[in-house]
């Protein structure tokens, strides 16, 4: 575990060594966010309120998509490209350490561009949320368990390379959870909100977790908990399984 | 003028040949507009049926078509252009006896080729379904010439901004807010009778409209033939943006070394 560490707090020195692209790349993706903020806004000034989600509940649904998701795709940065390193061999290098494989991975890379979400998630949901210390606790946890489901997600449909040999799906389940995960599920009816709680867990990701910020029940928490854990290790067995029948493709360089 | 249709004409054809990637982007699109449609139409639905003179129907055809024109092309192209810039890869271009930006403007052209005719019919298909019949068919006639200058647009701009990485050498956080500025002063999202008065001034005097208002707001059956004329200005603008940044920093490129 030390190497997976030493190894995570290598990519950290290695983002934050160039420090004017980190701080710009942080800036463009707080710019970023700042103008999903102003298109709701304008929205909800349009349309008033939308199966029950007004401006300040999509804020705060936006607060844990972003910090969730910042932490995920900026620390593990490499759990959105596991498809891609794995058809096109770029898992080989990793294969040769005396280290576990997938945690290995997940945290060679940094990308500073995402801490610009969760700067910014932090900054919403103190500006615009109406924190006090209970809503605070369950924004907290409520985006770490929101992240697992999403960092789980996006592993196990980027396994699927290890059978395809293509990361397509991979890269179109990543696209699909988050721009789904950014929008009020309840928008949503029938066959399509059954799979947003279900085979792309998007509502899992922002909606539960924002609903328990507004109004925890025992239930929701369970069920989310629930949702983290079976994503998690499906994401584990499948990624396991698929490294069991994985092929080198002798490539080193991408890892 | 034929480099650039057998440019135009290969692009195509590569793409035509991965239907896989094809399919994943068709997917892609469908999703996004079918998202942001069930959006607007939830809101029009809860707001008396119209907003800002669009009906539901209208809503949807003016996003199936906002996010046709806009997900067509790759949307990293300037970080991608920027990359080869900053690292030099270009420099093998200008040994080419052709415009080095018109060559890549012409290639991506024809990569994005294929899947607009089919995010346009497939879009169309999805739009006829979740938003009912087109309000004005002669308006969604006027929006396929749309759709091409709408891409010849985005292309253009996206080569001017690229060309910053001659002089900064990273031009990777700039897609981002490029593609934001499409999103909002380019009314993908929102139509610009919807921003508030100032921002829908700023837009209508910019080029963004001409990459996703232009098609949409003629799909929705607005038939404004006036927006064609406005896209062929901007496309002109825009060419020639791209083919003077290119060509100074082409010159400087040279005087560095690539």
């Amino acid at each position: 575990m030390s190497a997976v560490a030493a190894t995570m707090r290598a990519a950290m020195r290695e983002a934050w060594s160039n420090r004017a692209s980190f701080w710009t790349q942080m800036s463009a993706m707080v710019m970023n966010d700042l103008v999903w903020v102003v298109f709701w806004v304008l929205f909800f000034k349009s349309a008033g309120s939308v199966s029950g989600w007004d401006r300040s509940r999509v804020l705060l649904l936006l607060a844990i998509l972003t910090t969730g998701a910042g932490i995920v795709l900026g620390l593990l940065s490499n759990s959105r490209r596991i498809g891609q390193l794995i058809a096109e061999g770029g898992i080989d290098a990793a294969l040769a350490l005396p280290v576990p494989t997938l945690p290995y991975l997940l945290v060679r890379r940094v990308d500073p561009v995402n801490f610009g979400d969760t700067f910014f998630g932090i900054g919403l949901f103190f500006l615009a949320c109406h924190p006090t210390p209970e809503r605070t606790f369950v924004w907290l946890v409520g985006s770490a368990l929101g992240a697992l489901v999403l960092l789980g997600f996006v592993i196990l449909v980027g396994s699927l390379a290890f059978f395809t040999g293509r990361s397509e799906a991979g890269d179109l389940g990543f696209q699909a959870i988050l721009l789904l995960a950014s929008y009020p599920v309840d928008i949503f009816s029938g066959a399509t909100k059954v799979l947003l709680y279900t085979a792309l867990p998007a509502a899992f990701v922002s909606v539960v977790p924002a609903r328990l910020v507004e109004h925890l029940t025992l239930i929701s928490a369970l069920e989310l908990l629930v949702a983290a854990g079976a994503f998690s290790l499906g994401a584990v067995g499948v990624f396991t399984l698929g490294l069991r029948r994985y092929t080198s493709h002798a490539l080193w360089t991408r890892a | 003028m034929s480099q650039t249709w057998t440019a135009i004409r290969l692009a195509a054809l590569r793409t035509v040949r991965d239907p896989l990637a094809l399919l994943v982007a068709l997917a892609f699109y469908a999703v996004v507009a079918s998202v942001i449609s069930t959006l607007w139409r939830s809101a029009a639905h809860g707001h008396g049926g119209t907003i800002a003179g669009y009906s539901a129907g209208q809503l949807t055809w003016y996003l199936y078509v906002a996010e046709a024109a806009v997900t067509a092309l790759n949307p990293r192209q300037i970080e991608l252009t920027g990359e080869d810039i900053a690292t030099g890869a270009v420099s093998v271009e200008l040994l080419r006896p052709a415009s080095v930006v018109g060559l890549r403007i012409a290639t991506e052209l024809g990569r994005c080729l294929p899947r607009l005719a089919l995010f346009s019919v497939i879009g169309g298909g999805l739009a006829w379904w979740a938003g009912g019949a087109p309000v004005r068919p002669d308006g969604l006639l006027l929006a396929v010439p749309s759709l091409l200058l709408a891409v010849v647009c985005n292309l253009a701009a996206q080569h001017a901004v690229a060309a910053a990485a001659f002089w900064i050498r990273d031009a990777r956080s700039a897609w981002f807010l490029y593609q934001k500025l499409v999103f909002v002063l380019g009314a993908m999202l929102i139509p610009v009778e919807l921003l508030p008065g100032w921002l829908a001034a700023t837009a209508r005097v910019l080029p963004f409209t001409s990459m996703a208002y232009a098609p949409a707001r003629l799909a929705a059956g607005h038939v404004e033939p006036h927006l064609l004329v406005l896209q062929v200005f901007w496309a002109g603008v825009l060419l020639v943006a791209a083919a003077a940044a290119f060509a100074a920093g082409e010159r400087r490129l040279q005087v560095v070394g690539g």
